[in-house]
């Protein structure tokens, strides 16, 4: 531990120091070597990261290097009441048990192949996760995928696998998938429909390349699961598993949620029917709905507030999130956004290919949420060169997704799945056994996304 | 009252190589939830209850899920509670517990019980070393015969 930490300091103090030799000011040096710091604190010290944003962001501000109105503006507050919003809404709906009855309709798919299994979870993953978060779909998957893999008497790996990819992918389909989605959005302007329309499609082309990737990586263990299927013939003890009460209650959540993603669809037309700043439907909307939520079921509105929002993770990227601020307030990032111009030749479409590798491959490692706050700031200086920032904002958002397929620490929810696949099965995930089918379809997908951003017109 | 003058000295425990089926089966026989795990040295390792076994053989993301009704039983619990007798109590005790010592107060060790919803604390001394174990019921009797008295 105290090894890591004389490498984490040695690191980020080196990074500084490399970034004055280059030209940064003093200033522009500390916001590196702080905002270094919080990055290798996630990647050496997960479970203290929010110490060392603690940490780095008072530096910040005892130097001087950047003052408290600034901090407070670069917070992100608006992301951060989004995700708070989200997450109350997200433990009402479990609370009415939407999350099982999900879990009882996959126990119910009727005349199940393998082939039908596979399609099946790679859909309900990718959409599931771009309807919620990608962390709370991949657990009540994983649990349906745990039950049919125990009824068939079938390893669930692979097929724990196959859902965690899908998830990942999925998660790059709208803003709520993941939280890099709302944070792109909310800094690039872009809205709900241009995910629609340009994520979503790309996002389902890339599950339906994964399900052909996947049957034939695991055509072994798709044959012994059709073979395990004909043997023990209709899922009967699985239809009638489990049951969701009380129906109303469920009901009446589905209402909240549905109206939710209506309205956050539809919020960039009402803001220009109504007059209002770009996003704030989008920002404002589950804040009504939690709200609303909280009047409903107010007996258990502490509980939804104190329980149910990662309070942790959310203090963790509002600083994160201040610290990145703080880099292009120095000016550290306009100074990068030159380097990397000058060495792309002010071509787009490298340019492009550059932050969907780098993100992607970065992600594979560091938290995605880290590398696209570190990024932001420099594809923002980019603007001041005139360049054309919509393909960037798209490569960092596909490169922050899929890069979490590569290996199995990608991704929170590679993270999750992998936990209760431990804990319920005893079994314990090798790093090649997930890297190599990670890594395949993390670069073809990766790569689709590349093609797609260079040739299709629309994406720029 | 202290809790050394309440407590109850022979305790029976459970090592952390016993198999987790042979302790369910001392918790039925002795008719209750839990026993406190000791190891070569008499100190604490852990506890040993019921609850403990319970979660190992549901699935642990039930909570995750959020509500619903189990309409049949689950292949894998069946599956799970054959796994016991493999399982070694060590695998399945809780390793968090809250102690006590012998000279802290009966009230005190009732606190303790209420803010930390224990049913019983085993009682050690400095190194660890387990001296008792005192329950919620223990110190109820206690209170009554001091109040009667």
């Amino acid at each position: 531990m105290l090894k890591k930490l004389i490498l984490l300091i040695i690191l980020s103090l080196g990074l500084g120091f490399l970034g004055a030799k280059a030209g940064l000011n003093s200033h522009q040096a500390i916001a590196v070597s702080i905002f270094s710091a919080s990055i290798l604190g996630t990647l050496f010290f997960w479970d203290f990261r929010l110490s060392f944003a603690f940490l780095g962001t008072s530096i910040l501000l005892i130097t001087k290097t950047v003052d408290l109105d600034s901090i407070i503006k670069f917070s992100s507050l608006e992301v951060i009441l989004f995700l708070v919003g989200m997450m109350v809404l997200i433990g009402l709906m479990k609370n009415a048990g939407f999350f099982a009855w999900i879990v009882s309709l996959i126990l119910r798919i009727k005349n199940l192949t393998a082939n039908k299994f596979l399609i099946s979870i790679s859909f309900i993953s990718a959409l599931l996760a771009c309807a919620v978060d990608e962390v709370t779909s991949i657990i009540f998957v994983v649990a349906a995928i745990l039950e049919i893999c125990d009824y068939f008497e079938v390893e669930p790996t692979p097929f724990l696998i196959i859902s965690v990819l899908a998830t990942n992918i999925g998660s790059s389909g709208t803003v709520l998938g993941n939280p890099i989605g709302i944070l792109i959005a909310a800094k690039s302007g872009l809205t709900f429909e241009d995910f629609i329309l340009k994520a979503f499609p790309l996002m389902l082309l890339c599950t339906a390349v994964l399900i052909l990737i996947l049957k034939i990586w695991y055509r072994k263990q798709l044959s012994e699961l059709d073979k395990k299927m004909k043997d023990l013939g209709a899922n009967e003890i699985l239809t009638r598993l489990i049951s969701v009460p009380p129906e109303k209650e469920l009901k009446i959540a589905l209402g909240i949620f549905g109206l939710t993603l209506v309205f956050i669809a539809l919020h960039h037309r009402l803001e220009l029917l109504w007059g209002l700043e770009p996003n704030t439907i989008l920002l404002v909307i589950p804040l009504i709905s939690s709200g609303l939520v909280m009047l409903w079921k107010w007996r258990k509105a502490r509980e939804f507030i104190e329980k149910d929002v990662e309070w942790w993770t959310l203090l963790f990227f509002l600083l994160l999130f201040a610290q990145a601020g703080t880099l292009k307030y120095t000016g550290a990032t306009d100074v990068i956004a030159e380097r990397i111009s000058s060495l792309s030749r002010n071509n787009p479409d490298l340019l492009a290919a550059v932050i969907l590798w780098v993100s992607a491959i970065g992600s594979s490692i560091l938290d995605n949420v880290v590398l696209v706050a570190a990024f932001i700031p420099v594809v923002q200086s980019l603007q001041a060169l005139h360049l054309n920032l919509k393909p960037l904002w798209w490569a960092l958002l596909f490169g922050g997704c899929f890069g979490g397929n590569i290996t199995l620490i990608g991704s929170t929810a590679n993270i999750v799945a992998l936990g209760i696949l431990e804990k319920e099965r005893n079994i314990k995930m090798t790093f090649f056994r997930w890297f190599w089918v990670g890594l395949t379809v993390g670069v073809i997908t990766t790569a689709i996304v590349w093609l797609a951003l260079i040739f299709l017109p629309f994406y720029k | 009252m202290r809790v050394k003058d309440i407590m109850t000295k022979d305790v029976v425990s459970l090592k952390p190589d016993d198999s987790a089926f042979e302790a369910l089966e001392l918790l039925f026989k002795m008719q209750i939830s839990g026993l406190p795990v000791i190891d070569g040295q008499g100190k604490l390792a852990g506890m040993f209850t019921e609850k403990e076994v319970l979660s190992f053989i549901l699935p642990g993301y039930i909570e995750k899920v959020g509500r619903f009704i189990y309409e049949a039983d689950p292949k894998s619990t069946k599956k799970k509670f054959l796994e016991l007798s493999g399982v070694k109590v060590s695998q399945l005790m809780r390793k968090d517990v809250v102690t006590t010592q012998e000279e802290v107060t009966s009230s005190e060790v009732a606190r303790v019980m209420l803010t930390q919803k224990a049913r019983r604390l085993p009682v050690i001394d400095k190194n660890g070393k387990v001296l008792g174990i005192i329950s919620r019921c223990d110190i109820l009797k206690t209170m009554a015969k001091e109040t009667t008295s």
